[in-house]
C-alpha cells in the first residue's frame, strides 16, 4: 500500500470517466435508432449492437488493489477470455458470445438446503448489497489480471436457503445451450461446465458470485449474468453464467477433473510450488504489463484462506 | 548455387506468416498476451512447414516434378526457421534467458523436452542442406535426413501435449503425416501419372529455372 501511485495507475480513473461517457453517448444514439426506426428509416448501425448495460454503479474509486496492482484494462478484460461454451480461442468469445441472452435468467438453489428456491437476477442484485470487490485472477495458463469486480458474497446467498447439516460441498453448474455456446458441440469436452467448493471455502467472505465489472453489468465473455469468482483459486474455478447452485454431500467433479484429471485438481489453489505439466505456476505474466512475475502462494490471499487448508498436503489434493 | 525460381516462391510464401507477425506485434493486434500468440503461430507455422516439406518426395514421384527437391530444402529450412524463433520466444521473450526460470521449465515439463529433441535434431539436417556438405556425405546424407520423419513425430507429440483439452488441430495434423507416410511404402509409393502432360513440363522447367 505504501508504494508510490504512478501516473500511469491513474488511467482507469479517466477511463471510468470515458465509459459513463460512452455509455451516455450509446444511450443518446440507441434513443436516436429507436426514433428513426420508429419513423420508418434505416436506423443507423453501431450503437444499438451495443449489450444494453444498467448504469454504472458508483465506482469505489482504486485504481489498484491491496498490493498496488494497476488494474487491468477494461478493454483486454473484456477482449482476453477463456470461455470455451463459445470458443477456445482467447478472442472468440467476444465475439460469438454478443447475443447471449441473460435476461430473463433465473438460478436454481436446491440440494441440502431448507429452502430450495430459484432467484432472477434482479432479485440477487436487489436482495444483496452490490459491492466492488478488486481481486486478482490468477489463470491456469500463467497469465493474470487484477479486476475491479462487483457483486455480493456467495455466503449471503447460502444464508437464505439454508444448507442442512447434510450439505459439505457445493456444485455449480453453467447454462446448456448448444445453440447459443456454440463451443458446447466440442466432444473433447463434457460440458456442461461444472465446478464445486467445499462448503467452508464457498462461505468464506471472498468468495463473491459478479454480476458486473469496473461498474458496469458483466459482458457475456465474461459470464454474464452471474458467475462465481474465488480468488485464490485458479480462474479456471470461477465458473460463468451459473444457471444452478445445488448444496451437496459428495466432492463433485468439474469438468476439468473430468477432461484432464491429472491436470486439474477439485482444490485448485494457486500455488506456485504445485507444477502443472504445461505452463508455469512459479511466475506468471500479468496481461498488459511486460515480464514475469513470481507467483504468490494462494495468489496473494494467504493470510484470509490458509486456515482453510491446515494439514492438508497441497501437493496430494492439488 | 543459384536458387531456383521454384525456391524463391517457395521462400517469400515461407515469410509472409512472419512479415503478418511483425507487423501484428508492432501494430499490437496480437492479442492481450502477444508472447503466447507469438509462440503458438511460430510453433503451428513451423509444424506447417515440416509437413509442407513432407509432401514434395511424393509429389515429385507422382508426377515427375523434379523442381520439387529444391523446394523441399527451402521448406525443411523455413520450417527449422520457424522452431528456432518458437525456441527464441520461449526462452528470450517468454522466461527473458533466465536460466533459474527456463532450466526448471524445462526439468519439469516433458513437453518441453520433447519440443528441444525435436529442434535439436532439426540441425544437423539444416546444417547439412547446403549443397557443399551433401557431396561429400553421399548415402549418408539420405540416411541422415531419414531423421525428419522421427522429428515429425516428435513435433506433434510435442504440439499435442502443449494443446489445452482440444486436441483435434494435432490430430489432424497426424492423420496428415500417416498418410504421407504410407506413399513412402509400396504400393502407394510406385503409384506414377508416367508421361507428362506438356502443362506439368512447363511448370517443372519454369520452377527448376
Amino acid at each position: 500500500m505504501s508504494k508510490p501511485i504512478k501516473s500511469s495507475e491513474i488511467t482507469p480513473e479517466a477511463l471510468y470517466l470515458s465509459r459513463r461517457r460512452f455509455i451516455k453517448n450509446t444511450l443518446t444514439m440507441a434513443a436516436v435508432s429507436l426514433y428513426l426506426s420508429a419513423c420508418g428509416n434505416q436506423s443507423p448501425a453501431g450503437p444499438t449492437a451495443q449489450p444494453t448495460d444498467s448504469l454504472p454503479l458508483p465506482s469505489a474509486g482504486a485504481s489498484v488493489d491491496e498490493l498496488g496492482n494497476t488494474l487491468t484494462s477494461y478493454d483486454d478484460i473484456i477482449g482476453y477470455t477463456n470461455y470455451y461454451e463459445f470458443s477456445t480461442d482467447k478472442n472468440g468469445p467476444t465475439r460469438l458470445a454478443q447475443n447471449f441472452k441473460t435476461s430473463p435468467w433465473s438460478v436454481e438453489v436446491g440440494g441440502y438446503v431448507n429452502n430450495a428456491r430459484s432467484f432472477s437476477i434482479d432479485e440477487l442484485k436487489s436482495l444483496f448489497d452490490q459491492e466492488e470487490r478488486i481481486y486478482r485472477m490468477r489463470c491456469v495458463e500463467a497469465w493474470s489480471m487484477v479486476i475491479p469486480w462487483v457483486g455480493f458474497s456467495l455466503h449471503k446467498l447460502l444464508e437464505i436457503v439454508e444448507p442442512t447439516s447434510d450439505a459439505r460441498f457445493v456444485r455449480f453448474e453453467t447454462l446448456y445451450d448448444p445453440d447459443q455456446m456454440p463451443g458446447q458441440r466440442n466432444s473433447f469436452f463434457p460440458f456442461p461446465y461444472i465446478e464445486g467448493l467445499r462448503l467452508d471455502e464457498a462461505m468464506h467472505d471472498l468468495t463473491i458470485m459478479a454480476t458486473g465489472l469496473y461498474g458496469r453489468d458483466l459482458s457475456p465473455q465474461n459470464g454474464a449474468p452471474l458467475r462465481l469468482v474465488v480468488p485464490w483459486k485458479y480462474g479456471f474455478k470461477s465458473i460463468k453464467s451459473i444457471v444452478k447452485i445445488d448444496l451437496v454431500g459428495e466432492m463433485p467433479t468439474s469438468l476439468w477433473m473430468a477432461s484432464g484429471p491429472n491436470e486439474y485438481g477439485f482444490y485448485a489453489n494457486v500455488n506456485p510450488n504445485v507444477p502443472h505439466p504445461r505452463w508455469s505456476q512459479a511466475t506468471e505474466r500479468r496481461i498488459g504489463e511486460g515480464g514475469r512475475i513470481d507467483t504468490l502462494l494462494f495468489n496473494g490471499y494467504e493470510e484470509e484462506v490458509a486456515y482453510l487448508y491446515d494439514g492438508m498436503d497441497l501437493s496430494i489434493d492439488f | 548455387m543459384k536458387p531456383t525460381r521454384g525456391q524463391l516462391i517457395t521462400a517469400f510464401l515461407c515469410l509472409i506468416p512472419l512479415a503478418i507477425l511483425f507487423f501484428e506485434w508492432r501494430s499490437g493486434s496480437l492479442s492481450a498476451n502477444p508472447i503466447e500468440t507469438l509462440t503458438q503461430r511460430t510453433g503451428r507455422t513451423a509444424v506447417i512447414l515440416l509437413l509442407a516439406s513432407l509432401v514434395c518426395t511424393p509429389l515429385r514421384s507422382m508426377f515427375g516434378l523434379s523442381a520439387l527437391l529444391p523446394i523441399r530444402k527451402t521448406l525443411g529450412l523455413a520450417a527449422f526457421g520457424y522452431a528456432a524463433l518458437h525456441f527464441l520466444v520461449f526462452a528470450g521473450l517468454d522466461f527473458e534467458f533466465n536460466l533459474g526460470w527456463i532450466v526448471p521449465e524445462i526439468r519439469q515439463k516433458f513437453f518441453i523436452q520433447i519440443g528441444l529433441i525435436a529442434l535439436g535434431l532439426l540441425i544437423p539436417l539444416a546444417i547439412t542442406s547446403v549443397q557443399k556438405f551433401q557431396r561429400g556425405m553421399a548415402g549418408n546424407w539420405r540416411r541422415l535426413h531419414r531423421l525428419v520423419y522421427p522429428v515429425m513425430a516428435l513435433v506433434l507429440w510435442h504440439y499435442y501435449l502443449a494443446s489445452k483439452g482440444d486436441v483435434l488441430i494435432p490430430l489432424i495434423y497426424l492423420v496428415i503425416f500417416a498418410i504421407l507416410m504410407l506413399f513412402r511404402i509400396p504400393p502407394l509409393s510406385k503409384i506414377s501419372i508416367g508421361s507428362k502432360p506438356r502443362w506439368l513440363v512447363r511448370l517443372n522447367k519454369f520452377l527448376l529455372s
